[in-house]
C-alpha cells in the first residue's frame, strides 16, 4: 500500500499520438505485451465462449471418461483432454472463463467502489464516522469468510451474483484502508488546501481533486486482488461451499479436479494454469502501467536495455 | 504512546463486540443444528427434545442474552459437537494456527527481502525479471493443488517427506505445510519489498551513502532497506492475520488441528459457541498483532509517533 | 560481492531440500501396532454413539463390546457377551450372560453391571445416537434375575431384540451418567490409551480380555480429510488401514480392496408434488437412467444395480425384482403419455444432490441431470451442505416446496429390513413422501412376525413398492475402497462401514 505512495499518478503525458506511444511503451516490454494478448485472448473467450461452446461443454460422454490430453483422436475439442464426465476439457474452460471472469471482476469492482468511497470519506471527514469505517474494517476483516459464505449460500443458492456478494465483502477493508491512508496524506497537500481555499466544497473536493491521485494505488491493489479472489473462489468450492454445478468456474474445475490428481493431473492442471497465467498477466500489466504511467520511471521503457542503477 | 495505546485499546475492544453480535446473528442464520446431531431417522418428539434441551427453540434474543450472562462469566459456552468447554477446543487449536503463521511470515519475510533486495538492486535485468514473474506465478497457484501435488510428489513418489500430520511437531512435518503457505505472502511481500527499495535506492539519502563510499551491502541491507521496511511490515502484519485465519486449507489437507480447520468443522456443524469462540479468539490475536505493528511502526519512523 | 549474495539467496532452498532428504523415511510403523487413518476427527469417543462409523470403527467391539454380534453376511445372530438367549413370553426376553469378564478397570461384568450400562444408553436425557437411531419408539426395562441372567421386559413385543441388542455396546459401570465420555471403558480386547485432540486415539491391547488374545499389540487412529492423502499415507507406510478411499484413489489392486458397505444409493421422488405423482413419469424417471454407463466410471465397476432400499444380506431383500433397463425410447413414450392426459411434465424438477454424500457424487448427479435432460425432462441441479438437505430430507417438509429428487444413500447393516421400511416408506415415517394402505399393514404384520414369515412378509412390500409404487429411482448398492498395508493379513468385509475389529487383523 505505502509502496505505491509514490506512484500517486501523472496521467502518461502524450507529445506524440496517444496510442502509439502507448503501444510503444508497451512493446518495449516483452512481458507485458504477451500479457495483453492473453488477457484480451481470456476476454473474448469470456465473452463468446459460452454462446459458442455453451452446448459442447455439458454434453457428456463417460466412455470419453479422463480421456488424455495432446492428441487429436477425437478432434480438436479434446485436445486437453476431457473431464470425468467425458466432456471436452477445451470447451468448458473456455466456457467457465465466463463466470470465472465475472465474478473476480465484479467482486473486486464491488470492493473497491464500496471500499474506497467509504475510505475516502472516512479519511475526509474523519471523526466519528472515520471511526466507524475503521471499525467496520476491522470487524470484516477478522470476520471468516467462510461464515459469510456458509450463511449466504445457506440462505440464498450458490449463485454468482451470491458468491460475487460474499468475496466482494471479503475484499472491501483493504480498499477502505489504503483510501483512507492515502487522503490523511494527500489532504494536507497543498493543491487540496488550494482547493479548499478557493471555497470547493467537501464533496467536490473528494470526487474531483482526491479520488483521481488514490486511484492508481487503488487499481494496483485491484489488480493484485484479482488473482486473490480466483483463488479464494476457488477455495471456498475445495471446502464445499463455493459454486456448484451445473454452474462452472475455473477455480470449481481445479477443486472438483484434485480428486484425480494421481490418474488423470490435467483435469486439475489446466485451470489452474489458467488462473495463474491470467493474475500472472494481470499483474505484469499492472507493473507496466505503473512503470509507464510515472515520468520517473519511465525511462526504462524507453531506453532499449536497461542501465545499471 | 501511552494513551495511543489506550485508543487502540478501546477501539479494539469495540471491533470485537461488533464483531461478536454479528457473528452470534449471522451463525444463527445458517440453520439449526438438529438435524446434523441427531440421526436422519430420530423421532419428531427426539428432535423437539434436542432443540429444547440446548434452548435453540428460544428466540435469537434471549439466546444472545443467555450468552452474554456466560461471556460476563468467562464462559464461553459448552460445544455440542465435542460435549467440552468451547474455549478449551479453541484454546488447543490456536497455537499450533500461530506456529504455523509465525514460522511462515519469518521464513517469507527473510526470503522476500533478500529476493525483492536483489531485485530492485538492478531493476530490468534478467534476475528481477525472473524473480517477478516466478513469485507472482507461484503466488497465483491454488493452494490446495499445490498441497496434494507436492504430497504425491515429496511423500509418494520421492519419499523424501512425510505425507502429512505433525509428527510431534518434527521438522520434516513442517516443511510442506510451510512451503504451500509461505508461496502466497512470499510471491506478494517480493513484490512490495522491491518496490519499496527502488524508491528507497533512488532517495537522496542513498546517493548521500554512497558517496560518502559506504560498501554496496550496507547501502542495501541497512540505508535502504531500514527505510524501505514500513511497507513491508504493513503487508506482513496483514498476511500474518490473513494464515491465523485462513490456514484452513493446508490445516485440513495435513492434518493439523489449528483454528482454521475447527472454525469450518464448526461452521459446518453449526456448533455456535466453537465459531463464537474461536472468531473472538482470534479476532483478539488479530488486534493484538496490529497493535504490535503499530508499535512497531512507531519505532522505525519517528514521524508517525506523534500523529 | 553480487555473486556471494546470490549464492546466499540460492542456498536457502537447497538447505532445506538436503535436510528433507536426510530426515526422510523415519516414520515407517513397523511395529505391532496398527494405525488405521479414519476420514474425519471422532467428535468424541463415547460408546454410545458406536453407531457412526467413524466412532464405531474406534469403539464397537474394539474397547466396548455388545451382548450378541450381527454377522453382516446373513443378519444372523451370534454370541458375544451373551452366550445364550430366549423369549420368555411377548414382552420380556432373558439373556445369559458370559461368566469370568471383567472391565478394563476392573469391575465385574454382570447382570447387574449390564443393565446399568443399557440404561446409560437409553438416557432419554442423553442424545445417544444408538437409542435415536434404533430404539426411538421402543422403551426397554431391564433387570437383572441373578448374576448372569439378564431380563428385559419391553412394552410392545420385539421379536428381533437380540438383533437391537447387537448395536449397543456395553460401557463399564463407572463411566459417567453423562454422554461425552473421555474415558471409554468396556470389556473389548482392547483399552482406550489416550486421545490427543486434533492428533490420535491410542488403544492398548488388554491382557485380561476373556477371549482369544489378539495378534495387534496396539491400535493408533488419525485422520486426514482428503482420500489422496490417505491413500498416500498407506502407500509410505505410515499407515496401515484407510478404511474409506474414493474410487479412483484405489489404483492398486494389492492393496486395494473393494468391499460391500451396506449403503444404498438411490434419488427419493417426492410422491407428492405434479408431475412426480404421475407412476408414468416416475417410471419414466427409472427409464431414462444409464445405470450400466456409470458403473465403472463414476461409480466402482463392483457396485450392483440395485431394486430394494435394502442390500441382499437383509432378512426381506427380495432377489426376483427386476432392474430398470436403460429405455430412453420409453421414457419418451410414458412421458409423453402423462402429458397427453393432462400431468404438467414440463413443470420444473428440481434434482437436489448433496456434496460429498458419497465418493464422486456431485459427478453423478451431473451425469443423472444430463440423462434426465436427454430424455426429455425439464430437471435443474442443485449441491446443498449436510444441513439444507436434512431440513428438505425429513418431515415436517415445506408446503411450498416443488417436484425433488433428491440424492440420498441408506445404511442398513442390522440384518432386518424394520430398520428401513418404516422410516422410508411408512405413512408415518419420517423420510416418507408416500402413503400407501397396504405398505403400512405389511409393515405392522412384518414387524409382529419372526422368521420365514417375516420374511415373507418385507419381500411382498419391496414388491409393492419396486413394481406398483415406485418411490425412487434407484440406483446401487454402493462398494467402498480400503487401502490396507501389504504388512497386514486383513480383509474389509460388509462390517468394515461401521467398525473395524483390530483383534481380527493378523500380521504378514
Amino acid at each position: 500500500m505505502g509502496a505505491e505512495r509514490n506512484t500517486a499518478a501523472v496521467p502518461t503525458a502524450a507529445p506524440r499520438s496517444g496510442a502509439r506511444v502507448v503501444l510503444g511503451l508497451l512493446w518495449s516490454d516483452k512481458f507485458a505485451f504477451v500479457a495483453a494478448l492473453f488477457l484480451i485472448f481470456v476476454v473474448s473467450c469470456a465473452v463468446f465462449g459460452p454462446l459458442l461452446l455453451g452446448g459442447t461443454a455439458t454434453s457428456m460422454n463417460l466412455r470419453l471418461r479422463n480421456f488424455p490430453p495432446f492428441t487429436l483422436d477425437h478432434g480438436w475439442l479434446f485436445v486437453l483432454g476431457a473431464d470425468s464426465l467425458g466432456r471436452s476439457m477445451l470447451a468448458r474452460l473456455m466456457v467457465a472463463s465466463q463466470n470465472t471472469i465475472a465474478v473476480a471482476a465484479a467482486a473486486v469492482a464491488f470492493a473497491m467502489t464500496v471500499g474506497g468511497v467509504l475510505g475516502l470519506m472516512a479519511g475526509f471527514l474523519g471523526g466519528w464516522f472515520g471511526n466507524i469505517v475503521m471499525r467496520l474494517a476491522d470487524i470484516i476483516m477478522s470476520f471468516p469468510s467462510l461464515l459469510i459464505a456458509v450463511v449466504v449460500l445457506y440462505m440464498f443458492e450458490p449463485r454468482v451474483a451470491n458468491l460475487v456478494l460474499v468475496l466482494g465483502i471479503t475484499r472491501m477493508p483493504i480498499y477502505m484502508r489504503t483510501s483512507r491512508a492515502e487522503v490523511l496524506e494527500i489532504r494536507e497537500r497543498p493543491f487540496v488546501a488550494a482547493a479548499r481555499v478557493m471555497g470547493a466544497s467537501s464533496f467536490r473536493v473528494v470526487f474531483r481533486h482526491v479520488a483521481p491521485t488514490v486511484l492508481p494505488t487503488l487499481t494496483t491493489i485491484a489488480a493484485l486482488d484479482f488473482a486473490f479472489v480466483m483463488l479464494a473462489e476457488s477455495a471456498l468450492s475445495f471446502l464445499g461451499i463455493g459454486i456448484q454445478p451445473p454452474e462452472i468456474t475455473w477455480g470449481l474445475m481445479v477443486a472438483q479436479g484434485r480428486n484425480y490428481l494421481n490418474v488423470a493431473w490435467w483435469l486439475a492442471f489446466f485451470p489452474g494454469l489458467a488462473i495463474m497465467l491470467t493474475t500472472l498477466s494481470l499483474n505484469l500489466l499492472s507493473s507496466w502501467l505503473r512503470i509507464a504511467a510515472d515520468p520517473t520511471q519511465r525511462w526504462r521503457l524507453e531506453i532499449p536495455r536497461g542501465r545499471d542503477g | 504512546m501511552g494513551t495511543y495505546l489506550a485508543r487502540r485499546a478501546v477501539h479494539s475492544f469495540v471491533s470485537l463486540a461488533g464483531l461478536l453480535i454479528l457473528v452470534f446473528f449471522l451463525a444463527r442464520l445458517t440453520g439449526d443444528p438438529t438435524n446434523l446431531y441427531l440421526p436422519l431417522d430420530a423421532t419428531l418428539e427426539a428432535r423437539q427434545e434436542f432443540a429444547e434441551r440446548h434452548g435453540f427453540n428460544d428466540p435469537v434474543i434471549v439466546q444472545f442474552g443467555r450468552f452474554l450472562s456466560g461471556l460476563a462469566e468467562f464462559d464461553l459456552g459448552t460445544s455440542i459437537r465435542k460435549h467440552r468447554p468451547a474455549a478449551d477446543v479453541v484454546l488447543e487449536a490456536i497455537p499450533v494456527t500461530l506456529g504455523l503463521a509465525a514460522v511462515t511470515m519469518i521464513v517469507a519475510l527473510l526470503g522476500a527481502i533478500v529476493v525483492g533486495s536483489l531485485a530492485a538492486y538492478r531493476p530490468g535485468r534478467i534476475f528481477d525479471r525472473l524473480a517477478s514473474v516466478i513469485s507472482l506465478a507461484s503466488a497465483s497457484a491454488p493452494d490446495f493443488w499445490v498441497a496434494i501435488t507436492a504430497i504425491l510428489l515429496f511423500a509418494v513418489t520421492l519419499g523424501w517427506l512425510p505425507t502429512s500430520g505433525t509428527g510431534g511437531f518434527a521438522i520434516e512435518y513442517w516443511i510442506m505445510p510451510i512451503g504451500v503457505l509461505l508461496i502466497r505472502p512470499f510471491g506478494l511481500m517480493v513484490q512490495v519489498v522491491r518496490g519499496s527499495m527502488l524508491t528507497a535506492l533512488s532517495s537522496a539519502y542513498v546517493k548521500t551513502a554512497r558517496a560518502k563510499g559506504v560498501t554496496e551491502r550496507a547501502v542495501i541491507f541497512v540505508h535502504a532497506l531500514r527505510n524501505g521496511m514500513l511497507p513491508v511490515i504493513t503487508v506482513a502484519s496483514d498476511q500474518a492475520a490473513g494464515i491465523a485465519n485462513g490456514a484452513v486449507i493446508v490445516e485440513t489437507i495435513f492434518g493439523w488441528p489449528g483454528v482454521g480447520k475447527l472454525m469450518i468443522d464448526s461452521i459446518l456443524y453449526r456448533d455456535f459457541a466453537v465459531i463464537q469462540a474461536s472468531i473472538l479468539i482470534t479476532a483478539a490475536v488479530i488486534f493484538t498483532i496490529n497493535i504490535v505493528v503499530d508499535i512497531a511502526y512507531a519505532v522505525l519512523d519517528p514521524r508517525i509517533r506523534h500523529h | 560481492m553480487k555473486w556471494r549474495m546470490t549464492l546466499f539467496g540460492l542456498s536457502l532452498p537447497l538447505a532445506a531440500g538436503a535436510l528433507a532428504m536426510m530426515i526422510a523415511g523415519g516414520a515407517v510403523a513397523q511395529d505391532k501396532t496398527v494405525t488405521v487413518v479414519l476420514s474425519e476427527e471422532p467428535d468424541i469417543v463415547d460408546p454410545c454413539e458406536s453407531s457412526r462409523s467413524n466412532i464405531g470403527r474406534i469403539v464397537k467391539q474394539n474397547i466396548t463390546e455388545t451382548l450378541t454380534e450381527i454377522d453382516p453376511k446373513d443378519g444372523s445372530i451370534t454370541p458375544r457377551l451373551a452366550t445364550a438367549w430366549e423369549q420368555v413370553d411377548e414382552l420380556t426376553w432373558r439373556f445369559t450372560l458370559r461368566e469370568g469378564v471383567k472391565f478394563h478397570d476392573g469391575s465385574d461384568f454382570n447382570a447387574e453391571n449390564a443393565v446399568i450400562a443399557i440404561n446409560r444408553t437409553l438416557n432419554p436425557n442423553q442424545d445417544c445416537e444408538v437409542r435415536l437411531k434404533f430404539f426411538g419408539n421402543i422403551k426397554l426395562m431391564p433387570a437383572a434375575v441373578d448374576t448372569y441372567t439378564l431380563e428385559v421386559k419391553t412394552e410392545t413385543p420385539q421379536p428381533i431384540l437380540p438383533t437391537l441388542m447387537g448395536t449397543m455396546t456395553i460401557t463399564g459401570p463407572k463411566t459417567q451418567e453423562a454422554k461425552g465420555t473421555q474415558n471409554p471403558v468396556g470389556t473389548g480386547p482392547y483399552k482406550f490409551v489416550s486421545w490427543t485432540p486434533g492428533q490420535e486415539v491410542v488403544l492398548e491391547r488388554f491382557d485380561g480380555y476373556w477371549g482369544d488374545k489378539p495378534e495387534a499389540e496396539g491400535a493408533r487412529y488419525i485422520w486426514r480429510n482428503e482420500s489422496a492423502v490417505r491413500a498416500a499415507m498407506v502407500a509410505t507406510g505410515e499407515a496401515d488401514i484407510a478404511p474409506n478411499i474414493a474410487l479412483q484413489d484405489a489404483t492398486d489392486p494389492k492393496m486395494d480392496f473393494s468391499y460391500f458397505n451396506s449403503e444404498t444409493s438411490r434419488l427419493r421422488i417426492d410422491l407428492t408434488r405434479a408431475p412426480l405423482d404421475d407412476i408414468r413419469v416416475r417410471q419414466a424417471l427409472n427409464y431414462a437412467i444409464d445405470r450400466e454407463a456409470m458403473r465403472g466410471t463414476i461409480f466402482s465397476k463392483d457396485v450392483v444395480p440395485s431394486t430394494n432400499l435394502v442390500v441382499p444380506s437383509i432378512s426381506g431383500h427380495n432377489p426376483d425384482l427386476k432392474v430398470w433397463p436403460y429405455d430412453p425410447a420409453k421414457a419418451k413414450e410414458l412421458l409423453a403419455a402423462a402429458k397427453a392426459d393432462g400431468v404438467p411434465v414440463d413443470n420444473e424438477i428440481t434434482i437436489l444432490g448433496r456434496l460429498g454424500i458419497y465418493p464422486n457424487a456431485t459427478e453423478a448427479m451431473e451425469a443423472t441431470h444430463a440423462m434426465l435432460q436427454e430424455a426429455g425432462f425439464n430437471v435443474k441441479l442443485q449441491m446443498v451442505e449436510v444441513n439444507q438437505w436434512v431440513d428438505i430430507f425429513t418431515r415436517p417438509y415445506a408446503e411450498d416446496r416443488g417436484p425433488v429428487l433428491q440424492q440420498a444413500q441408506h445404511d442398513n447393516n442390522s440384518g432386518d429390513a424394520v430398520f428401513t421400511v418404516f422410516f422410508k416408506y411408512g405413512c408415518e415415517g419420517p423420510q416418507s413422501t408416500i402413503c400407501d394402505k397396504e405398505i403400512d399393514r405389511l409393515i405392522a404384520e412384518a414387524s409382529a412376525a419372526t422368521g420365514d414369515k417375516r420374511r415373507e412378509l418385507w419381500q411382498a412390500l419391496f414388491r409393492r413398492l419396486h413394481e406398483d409404487i415406485v418411490p425412487d429411482v434407484m440406483m446401487f448398492h454402493m462398494v467402498g475402497y480400503t487401502r490396507i498395508n501389504p504388512r497386514l493379513d486383513f480383509t474389509p468385509s460388509l462390517s468394515t462401514n461401521s467398525e473395524l475389529q483390530i483383534s481380527q487383523i493378523k500380521f504378514n
